[in-house]
């Protein structure tokens, strides 16, 4: 295991036992790649604060549940983060949908608002070379449920593409990062 | 065609990508919840491919401030119990009536409770729970360096559970904090917690600190740059001695 891997599991596990200090060098460690994933996600500042907050409080009362075995400390915090992230914005959808039908179906998003997500999500993305040989329709997919929560069928629905299609691109699209990564089991 | 355990497999890696729709999401979990390892690896496995899109981003840092409030709030994480309720005098009743008439009413009218994320209902059982303990000591604080007319109370129980009060503070000013300390007699003093004032100067923070061998002599709050927790560094505000 690579040492800085080892330096976070260990600190995960001095967490488990209240050792402050340690909650203290992992939060330094991780704060940043989850507030950077809570801000593409969230959009708004305070609530990506908000969240920041959340997932070290879980981090703290939790880490006795960290294990090694199931994935790197790493995984483990942007899983919460993430987690934590499609609850709110599936509940703000759940919310905005119900209103926009309400007050003004012309507000409903459509293809066009999901295109202009999608291209601003580009431009905010800082592909490296790696990212850069995904096709645009796997990274397209992948990006909608990855940082804007969105379901196999909300994606289907949005793009106005076929189920099948959207799970194809999917798989096809985590395959290729797999191999990117190096992690496809043998 | 797929076998059954094919089908698992392919929901497995859009389960980690948090796409299934609701009903297959439930029936993976519930799946997942057999033991399946072969599943359980794949997932591991997308998650950490992933991170790749993760990591694609350029980073973005949160505000110092959000780190002090965290630990605020793990400092005050541990919900006392309801202790059992103890033999007390006609007096303390009485004592322990008013006082907690007077602070629950405050902490009702919502002027003294400013931090985040902290139940009220939750603040208003702890404080029924120090003011019932007879080993609660109540010590008034006083106003000194660049806050004369500050002040303040501290329910404080060596069990490491407190609860200050203050009033006339003026809110902190961008960048900076109150923090909390207590001070035991031959021991650096220990930081407890950050007091958030508004605009009328009242604040109040719930404490809950594991316990000490050395028993807390002194409370003190400072004025510090936002995040500093390790030793005082700043102005002393208020503190439970008259200076």
């Amino acid at each position: 295991m690579p040492a800085d891997l080892t330096t976070a599991t260990h600190l995960i596990q001095q967490v488990a036992n209240q050792d402050r200090d340690a909650f203290s060098q992992l939060y330094d460690r991780f704060s940043t790649l989850v507030f950077t994933l809570a801000m593409r996600m969230l959009k708004a500042r305070s609530d990506a604060e908000d969240l920041l907050q959340e997932v070290f409080v879980q981090v703290w009362r939790q880490a006795q549940s960290y294990s090694a075995e199931r994935g790197s400390p790493e995984a483990w915090i942007i899983n919460i983060a993430r987690s934590r992230a499609i609850d709110k914005i599936r509940s703000i959808r759940r919310m905005q949908k119900s209103f926009v039908l309400t007050d003004d179906p012309a507000q409903a998003e459509s293809s066009h608002n999901v295109e202009s997500s999608a291209a601003e999500s580009e431009t905010r993305l800082a592909m490296n070379s790696a990212l850069a040989n995904l096709p645009d329709t796997q990274r397209k997919v992948l990006e909608l449920a990855y940082f804007d929560g969105l379901t196999q069928s909300e994606i289907a629905d949005r793009l106005a593409e076929p189920l099948g299609t959207v799970k194809t691109r999917m798989r096809s699209g985590i395959q290729k990062l797999k191999e990117i990564l190096g992690t496809k089991l043998a | 065609m797929a076998t059954a355990h094919e089908e698992w497999l392919e929901l497995s890696e859009i389960y980690a990508l948090g796409a299934l729709d609701e009903q297959q999401q439930k029936n993976f979990e519930t799946h997942l919840a057999t033991g399946c390892a072969i599943c359980e690896a794949y997932v591991r496995e997308t998650r950490e491919a992933l991170l790749l899109l993760h990591r694609s981003i350029a980073p973005m840092t949160p505000s110092a401030s959000v780190k002090t409030r965290i630990f605020d709030h793990i400092v005050s994480d541990k919900i006392a119990p309801l202790p059992a309720k103890p033999r007390t005098t006609i007096r303390w009743r009485v004592i322990t009536g008013t006082l907690a008439a007077g602070i629950v009413g405050a902490v009702l009218a919502g002027t003294l409770i400013t931090k985040r994320y902290e139940p009220r209902h939750t603040v208003y059982t702890s404080v029924i729970n120090l003011l019932r303990d007879p080993a609660t000591r109540d010590l008034p604080l006083y106003g000194t360096g660049p806050t004369p007319k500050a002040a303040g109370r501290f329910l404080w129980n060596e069990s490491g559970e407190g609860h200050i009060f203050v009033t006339n503070l003026p809110t902190a000013p961008e960048g900076k904090m109150y923090a909390v300390w207590t001070i035991a007699q031959s021991a650096a003093p220990r930081y407890v917690g950050t007091i958030q004032t508004d605009r009328t100067g009242q604040g109040g923070l719930h404490i809950n600190t594991p316990r000490t061998d050395q028993p807390v002599e002194n409370f003190a709050v400072t004025l510090e740059p936002a995040g500093t927790t390790a030793a005082p560094t700043g102005p002393m505000v208020l503190i439970s001695k008259p200076a």
